[in-house]
């Protein structure tokens, strides 16, 4: 009798993190069927120097200038990221050349510094209506069906807290950097995570946007 | 105190799939179309956003999105010399209720019946001989052909958006899909689902043994997709919360993903939610049906008068409707005469487990209701059965929907049912084992039918449904054979060990199998065989329709939904292109 224990040739999903990786389709992690490498936080430690000062010490982020929150991101999320800045699938002139310069190893040393961290929130950077929080609380929440728009709940956990190893944690985020983010799907310029969020972000209007932010940011806060 | 409301062109008892689609069709044609739901309006938001829709205990276990069995039930035994006793917690079929309907929790699994099994009565006398099988199987042609249902088929799969791949295009064998379905006119419209670990070692396996893997059509969908009526549906997430569940991403078509948008807009239409119709009444002639008695939530008694009657509920309340209304004969097992509630049929289910190493890694969770790979090799007439002494067959598929943490626990024969042994059983395996679908087909026989029960009724105080129902043994002839060609698969991918579960009597409504319950108002050129005609109206009263699987007069080897489709869509077109332009007989008796 013949045995097929292996079968690399028949999927790419062998080991566990990468079937998760299919499964949930990972908004953000763009690509899936790389097998996510482990990171070591202290060799990662040196390297996040070059991250803190727009990130913060403890990568609190600076919702005021639009740097995103990372601490307590998960490893292979972050290291995703940056490869697909290094990549191009994601466009910053800022990340490009920083994520550019690490390799893979060094990218998950990196995600693996910032995931272990638990930094306090930074301060708010926007001031949103009650009537903002209200809609925006509703989308994270609810959705809205005169849109045929699901709620952010379902795949970024109970108010965007997250949910380990399929999505990022969205509570607590960088209203301009998710505003950004957002308007990136929209646009088609963002090349990770589209099959996901492109349909979602499609039905988001400016106002939405701005209100489904706010409202995320504010979570960072309220969690004091 | 009957209030008698304002006549409407049409009444539709029932908004499902079916409901929806002849609302939206009728409306749109410009005709006053009322809507009668006994359940409640539920629509992906709110009702079935995360995390709560993810509630295993909620929805699989206590069965959240059911018929209310407490207020309706049918009442079950297996032969006619036993009496029968109400089901009291559904397990066996899991009949739904509220907007919608049963589509709501369905799995999208989207096959096709092929054009043998619309004429399955003479095509098995012509290949097989008239004596082939026993006179108590009573199988018979449907009044129509797969081509007069393949435009419709098409309509419907393109309604859906169904992710599958063509295997007969126009004729031409397609590589990579079905190379025994019936010819279809173009491709699905998206294509199949990502094929998770468990498909991909069947589909070598199978591809060893000589077979024809495919992989499963589904309408969770494998992209984004905008339907013809401009409804926008989202790719599937792979959550593995699809049957008995709804959907929380606007991937899984079903009608609020699909129609209600659009049936909902048009003012010919009213949805009427909370109305349980008693009965269809006829005029004092009994020949045609003057409208529908319902009764709303706040226990209110309303006549809806209407010129044209539909009824679109799942199967077997179809069945019990027309038998409270007093349309058509019903019929006496006794005498074999009569024809509502006649050729009630089921599904022929069995299963295969194979048990891997512990380096052979499953990830049962990762899937969809319909991501499977599987063959049709040993479906319908696609084997010789000249030596086998039984028709029909079954697909067999590595199509494991789920690996819920309640539901799911796969462990070899001889382990403990529970303690333990149980639990460290079922840590071994839980990642490590392949389950397959064999998924039968069912022929009628004579004594299996449905009637109204002479002993308990509903909360309403009607009587209620009465099935009496045993597994053929046709049927179960069928299921020995596949489940053991199955078992040779499971051998094939290297299992180190594999378990046969094929179907065995006597049938039991306490344990799940499916929910494809089929037949009781079966359609048929001739008016003795058959409660409806060809179009799915009445022999009886010509202004009563009934859609549905209902109208089955047997059941084939695959998931029901997209006959019901094309039926629901074939029969629209007869309503809409002649019956309405004038009304009455649509084929003489």
């Amino acid at each position: 009798m013949r045995t097929l224990r292996r079968l690399p040739e028949l999927s790419a999903c062998l080991s566990r993190v990468a079937c998760l990786s299919l499964v949930f389709a990972v908004p953000a992690l763009g690509a899936v069927a790389e097998k996510p490498m482990p990171g070591d936080a202290g060799r990662g430690a040196a390297l996040a120097v070059a991250c803190q000062a727009c990130h913060g010490a403890h990568g609190e982020g600076n919702p005021a200038g639009g740097f995103p929150r990372l601490a307590g991101q998960t490893t292979d999320y972050l290291a995703g990221q940056l490869r697909n800045y290094a990549d191009g699938r994601r466009a910053s002139p800022v990340m490009a050349p920083v994520a550019k310069a690490l390799d893979a190893q060094k990218r998950a040393d990196v995600a693996a510094f910032f995931a272990e961290q638990s930094a306090p929130y930074a301060a708010q950077s926007v001031h949103p209506t009650p009537g903002q929080l209200q809609r925006g609380r509703l989308l994270v929440r609810v959705g809205d069906e005169s849109k045929q728009l699901q709620a952010c709940a379902n795949c970024h956990g109970p108010d965007g807290s997250g949910e380990r190893y399929a999505a990022p944690y969205l509570a607590g985020q960088s209203a301009a950097y998710l505003a950004n983010a957002i308007r990136e799907w929209k646009a088609g310029t963002r090349h990770s995570g589209e099959k996901q969020m492109g349909p979602v972000v499609l039905r988001l209007d400016d106002q939405d946007i701005a209100a489904l932010s706010a409202y995320l940011e504010s979570l960072g806060e309220a969690s004091h | 105190m009957v209030q008698r409301l304002k006549e409407v062109d049409v009444v539709i008892i029932g908004v499902g799939m079916v409901g929806s689609i002849v609302a939206k069709e009728l409306a749109a044609a410009g005709y006053k179309v009322v809507g009668l739901e006994r359940g409640q309006p539920r629509f992906t938001v709110p009702d079935f956003q995360g995390p709560a829709v993810h509630d295993e205990l909620r929805f699989d276990i206590r069965k959240a999105l059911m018929q209310d069995n407490t207020r309706e039930t049918v009442t079950f035994r297996n032969h006619g010399s036993e009496t029968a006793l109400p089901v009291r917690r559904w397990e066996s079929f899991l009949p739904g209720t509220g907007l919608g309907g049963s589509h709501v929790h369905w799995n999208g699994q989207t096959y096709r019946f092929q054009a043998n099994d619309f004429e399955l009565a003479s095509k098995t006398r012509a290949r097989y001989g008239a004596k082939f099988l026993s006179p108590e199987v009573t199988i018979q042609d449907w009044g129509v052909t797969y081509a007069d249902l393949e435009p419709h088929y098409d309509r419907f799969e393109y309604l859906l958006g169904t992710s599958g791949k063509a295997g007969n295009l126009r004729g031409k064998i397609q590589p990579g899909g079905d190379p025994f379905e019936s010819p279809r006119s173009r491709d699905y419209p998206t294509p199949p689902m990502k094929e998770h670990y468990q498909g991909a070692l069947f589909r070598k396996a199978a591809t060893e043994l000589g077979l024809h893997p495919f992989p499963q059509p589904s309408s969770n969908l494998s992209q984004p997709y905008t339907n013809p009526e401009g409804v926008k549906l989202n790719a599937c997430v792979f959550c593995g919360f699809c049957e008995r569940y709804a959907c929380e991403h606007y991937a899984k078509a079903v009608p609020q993903t699909i129609i209600l948008p659009v049936l909902l807009k048009n003012p010919n239409f009213e949805l009427r939610t909370g109305c349980q119709v008693q009965r269809i009444n006829l005029d004092s002639t009994k020949t045609k049906a003057t409208g529908v008695t319902y009764i709303d939530t706040a226990g209110r008694e309303f006549e809806q008068p209407a010129s044209l009657v539909i009824t679109a509920s799942f199967a077997l309340n179809n069945v019990r409707m027309l038998l409270l209304s007093g349309i058509g004969k019903p019929y006496d097992p006794a005498t074999g005469k009569g024809v509502v509630g006649r050729n009630y049929a089921y599904q022929t289910m069995s299963s295969v487990a194979s048990f891997f190493d512990e380096d052979v890694i499953i990830n049962p969770f990762m899937a969809s209701g319909a991501s499977g790979t599987l063959i049709n090799d040993f479906a319908g007439d696609n084997f010789d059965h000249a030596k086998l002494g039984f028709i029909g067959g079954a697909f067999v598929g590595a199509v494991n929907t789920n690996g819920r943490p309640i539901q799911y626990h796969p462990v070899p024969p001889g382990t403990p049912a529970w303690g333990r042994g149980w639990k460290q059983a079922v840590a071994k395996h839980y990642n490590h084992t392949v389950m397959f679908s064999i998924h039968g087909s069912s022929v009628p026989q004579r004594q299996n039918h449905l009637d109204l029960d002479p002993t308990y009724k509903d909360a309403w105080g009607q009587p209620l449904l009465r099935m009496t129902f045993d597994f053929p043994q046709n049927d179960l002839k069928m299921a020995e054979y596949v489940t053991a060609r199955a078992v040779e698969i499971g051998k094939a991918m290297g299992a180190k060990q594999v378990a046969g579960n094929p179907r065995k009597g006597p049938y039991t409504v306490t344990q799940y199998q499916t929910t494809h319950n089929t037949g009781g108002t079966v359609m048929g050129d001739d008016p003795a065989t058959s409660v409806v005609n060809r179009y799915l109206q009445s022999w009886d009263i010509p202004n009563v329709f009934v859609i549905g699987a209902s109208a089955f007069p047997q059941n084939a080897s695959w998931n029901p939904t997209n006959t019901i489709g094309a039926l629901t869509y074939w029969a629209t077109s007869a309503l809409k292109n002649q019956y309405l332009k004038n009304p009455g007989r649509l084929v003489s008796a």
